[in-house]
């Protein structure tokens, strides 16, 4: 037994129990979805979305970062996807590196500029850089399409070797989706568990102390934002296949709003699995509530507010809340039940 | 070069978006001096005292109600006046309620407190578009203030000069409040310690209260009178914020004057960026932001703003 | 030699003088003290010494090499270490992990992105060291956020410690502590001085004076006197002036 393992990071190397019920959950999806009254590509949506918030998180939940302008890097993602696809060569694999390689080299750049930062300046520059993208997005129409997007894009085949596998249906596009989220979601859970994330979640904490032990602070912000930029391209990039298309939409300020409400509402700032809750209620929340009413975004928002103001933690907590207290239920019994010590 | 000669109403345009910009940037300061926290959702305030001013003018901007028919027979001066009046005092109401809600925020990491405004933004926005719908609605005015003035082979815009000596006026105002009225020297007090105000028996929560419904009634004033030249958008909000934090980068926290001045150079870098390359202009403000914070650094020398938490 | 020297530290916020010529030398394996009243600038001297602040003119010399102006993580690799006087510790962590990124052993393999902290026991074995030093023996599993003010109070200690420093900054490590507590935290001095060179801001004169091998009192932004325990306890100027007379 190794000494002082804190119970809250006591996790298996590489997989865990969360993992393993999240990826039967989401395996089996497209067997089922259709059984409770939803359709396809509503996985295919949320797995991409997941993927998304989980990347981001690494930055607002684990790093301590709030970036409000995160639309951008995904939108970059989606563009190099179907811009490698038209100008370089039609390979999915490649498109999606050159998703994630695009978005991670614009993400790195900027991250120079504010990993010196914090607080409202960070925020801020993540929305200045944000919106200038937009903006580049929405005018430089000969490469992006403007404001109507890039039209077009394939969903080619994905190749192993001398197996193809077509991707145009949503149930072969939903595999491939889950396949990329499994590989992710690993490797991030690894990633947070390492040393490295160790320093991220310990910068989140006391930025300044860790600058007095000796660590580069401004490096690890970097390489935490650079990171999370990678994977919102690779989100991205999956989002252009599963759309056809690459939109400007996604790089609004909306869009990257609707990451940190999702990221926060599901407990992203005290569990790894926050994102991938809140984004499943996201997508419950508009495609059922939105059924009845039309402001149901604006209830997202309200709804925002109230777990920021009275429950920051989120669902997640709320749930670790509830284990907490299950345990302490449980050692209280056991006490009790235990024969009164003799001398 | 015979794009200089056109320049005029260009820095006529720069002038007054500039005042106009430090008019939002000064309710901004107010707020940061005597909260923890940065409001990130100014910019949305300002945006929703334009659209209750549309809704107040027009017929058809929002108040859809039959009963209000004599009301809208008023000629427009009369009705623009009034919205000039109301509007704020509704945004200030709105801004009430957000700072009861960032109490909640108080004395914990100021991540929290940024999240929360940042959800405000985002709720405000969504309510904006849910009410007055996404596309853009149009203030009407006053004839006396359309139209346009022509002074050496230039037409200058007659609402850029009418902006502008508003905005004038309502920052002597401002300045007069603070420097000579009783409430005024709370709010300065506040705004630089807020813990000797306290130990001087004020009551802070009511302070911060009242200097939040004025710095929010100040960025709906600005937002009325800037709807004729930017447009009434949901998404003006964002745009809007932004500026007022450049400014008190630049202009420093807590001088009023720094702010008017930071407010008039930024003003002339869009109006300007407007003249050579329109589409730019909003951008530059973007640009500005990046540039500013960049340089700028720490900010004050070495000593930590709230800015800086 | 000293091992830590600053040379005429001259400091201003506004138009405020807040270190004006201060002239400090630590010799190497000994516990120096520096005291005064609030806002005579002992914390920006502090400051200026470790890194957060940067003088408007004078230097910084330690072993040696001029580090004046370096950021803090710069000094901090050099072997400066530094508790706060406010605590600011992992409050998440528990104390065993807190002292571990602490450990320069494990800020070299930081950037590692696959390992497994776990796996380290040599790391962790040196990190329950440090915490059995600075009396957390047995509390390594327990949330910083959760140990009482003193053991908070010893974790912050044991931070700097474990940082392998060659000299140790303790600013107002006294805070808060009752009587028990400041014994406590006096025998861990003791212990800690026979191996590494310490330098105290303190408050608190009585405690000061029994552990410390020469003080500088700094008062107005100036080093108004300067010597052993003794000296300054025999020196007319400062009993009168009322410094010397809690001692």
């Amino acid at each position: 037994m190794t000494v002082g393992d804190d119970p809250r990071t006591l996790a298996a190397g590489w997989l865990s129990p969360g993992m393993l019920v999240a990826f039967a959950v989401f395996g089996t999806l497209p067997l089922w979805i259709e059984r409770v009254g939803l359709y396809r590509y509503l996985g295919v949506e949320i797995l991409i979305w997941c993927l998304f918030a989980l990347g981001f998180n690494l930055l607002l939940g684990y790093t301590g970062l709030p970036s409000f302008g995160h639309g951008a890097y995904f939108g970059i993602g989606a563009y190099a996807m179907g811009l490698t696809q038209f100008h370089l060569v039609a390979d999915l694999w490649i498109g999606l590196l050159a998703a994630m390689l695009a978005a991670a080299v614009v993400g790195g750049s900027v991250a120079l500029f504010i990993s010196h930062r914090r607080g409202i300046y960070f925020a801020l520059m993540t929305i200045a850089f944000g919106q200038m993208f937009f903006f580049i997005a929405s005018k430089w129409t000969s490469v992006t399409g403007g404001e109507d997007g890039l039209l077009n894009i394939a969903r080619l085949p994905a190749r192993l070797g001398v197996v193809a596998f077509d991707l145009t249906g949503n149930l072969a596009m939903s595999y491939f989706v889950f396949a990329v989220f499994v590989m992710a979601t690993v490797l991030l859970w690894r990633l947070v568990h390492s040393p490295f994330g160790k320093v991220l979640r310990a910068i989140k904490q006391n930025e300044t102390r860790m600058a007095y032990l000796g660590y580069r602070v401004y490096v690890y912000k970097w390489a935490s934002f650079t990171l999370s930029c990678a994977v919102a391209g690779l989100a991205g990039g999956l989002f252009a296949m599963a759309q056809n298309g690459a939109y400007v939409q996604v790089m609004s300020l909306q869009w990257s709003g609707v990451v940190v409400l999702m990221t926060l509402i599901g407990g992203g700032l005290v569990s790894f699995w926050g994102p991938v809750v809140g984004t499943v209620v996201y997508f419950l929340a508009r495609d059922l509530l939105g059924a009845y009413t039309e402001s149901w975004l604006l209830w997202f928002g309200l709804m925002f507010m109230l777990v920021v103001m009275f429950k920051p933690e989120g669902l997640a907590g709320l749930w670790q809340d509830a284990v907490a207290r299950h345990a302490a239920h449980r050692r209280a019994r056991a006490v009790a039940l235990q024969p009164a010590a003799s001398d | 070069m015979e794009l200089i000669g056109t320049l005029g109403p260009h820095l006529l345009n720069g002038v007054a978006l500039g005042l106009l910009f430090a008019l939002v940037a000064l309710g901004f300061m107010l707020i940061i001096g005597v909260m923890e926290v940065i409001n990130l959702a100014h910019g949305s305030l300002f945006a929703l005292g334009a659209y209750v001013a549309v809704a107040l003018v027009t017929p058809e901007g929002g108040l859809r109600l039959t009963a209000l028919a004599p009301y809208f027979s008023m000629p427009i001066p009369g009705r623009f006046v009034i919205a000039l009046l109301l509007a704020p005092l509704a945004v200030a109401g709105v801004g009430m309620l957000l700072e009861l809600c960032l109490r909640r925020t108080y004395g914990r990491d100021p991540l929290y407190g940024l999240l929360l405004t940042f959800g405000a933004a985002l709720v405000i926005e969504e309510l904006i578009r849910l009410v007055w719908g996404p596309t853009e609605r149009f203030l009407p005015l006053p004839t006396a203030i359309t139209g346009g003035v022509t002074m050496g082979g230039l037409v200058y815009s007659v609402y850029r000069f009418f902006a502008s000596a508003f905005a004038v006026g309502m920052i002597l105002l401002l300045w007069l409040f603070l420097q000579r009225t009783r409430y005024g020297a709370l709010i300065k007090a506040g705004a630089h310690d807020s813990e000797m105000v306290r130990a001087l028996g004020v009551n802070l929560t009511r302070l911060r209260l009242l200097v939040f419904a004025f710095g929010t009634g100040l960025a709906a004033v600005a937002g009325i009178v800037m709807a004729p030249i930017w447009g009434v958008r949901p998404h003006v909000g964002v745009d809007a914020v932004v500026p007022a934090f450049v400014i008190i980068v630049l202009g420093g926290v807590g001088s009023f004057w720094g702010a008017v001045i930071a407010g008039l150079l930024i003003g002339m870098v869009v109006g300007l960026t407007g003249a050579f390359a329109t589409a730019w202009s909003l951008v530059s403000m973007y640009v500005l932001l990046v540039l500013v914070v960049t340089v700028r650094g720490r900010g004050l020398l070495g000593k930590k703003s709230v800015l800086e938490r | 030699m000293a091992l830590l020297e600053a040379r005429g530290l001259h400091k201003r916020f506004g138009d405020h003088v807040v270190l004006e010529d201060i002239s400090l030398a630590f010799p190497e394996g000994r516990l120096s003290g520096i005291m005064g009243p609030n806002g005579a600038g002992k914390t920006t001297c502090f400051n200026v010494l470790t890194g957060g602040v940067r003088p408007d003119r004078g230097r910084v010399v330690f072993g040696g090499e001029d580090i004046t102006g370096l950021p803090p993580y710069a000094i901090a690799r050099r072997g400066v270490a530094r508790s706060f006087q406010l605590m600011n510790v992992f409050d998440e962590y528990s104390a065993l992990e807190n002292v571990l990124l602490a450990a320069p052993a494990v800020r070299a393999r930081s950037f590692n992105m696959v390992h497994d902290l776990r796996r380290d026991t040599g790391a962790r074995d040196r990190a329950a060291t440090v915490l059995a030093r600075v009396g957390l023996g047995g509390k390594e599993r327990v949330a910083a956020g959760r140990l009482s003010y003193g053991d908070r109070r010893a974790l912050e200690i044991g931070l700097a410690v474990a940082a392998e420093p060659r000299i140790l900054f303790l600013d107002e490590p006294t805070s808060g502590l009752g009587a028990d507590g400041t014994a406590r935290l006096a025998e861990l001095i003791q212990e800690l001085r026979r191996v590494l060179t310490i330098v105290i801001i303190e408050h608190d004169m009585a405690f000061l004076f029994r552990l410390a091998d020469q003080i500088s009192v700094i008062h107005w932004g100036q080093v108004i006197a300067e010597g052993t325990p003794e000296a300054l306890r025999a020196d007319p100027w400062l009993a009168r002036s009322g410094l010397g007379a809690a001692v």
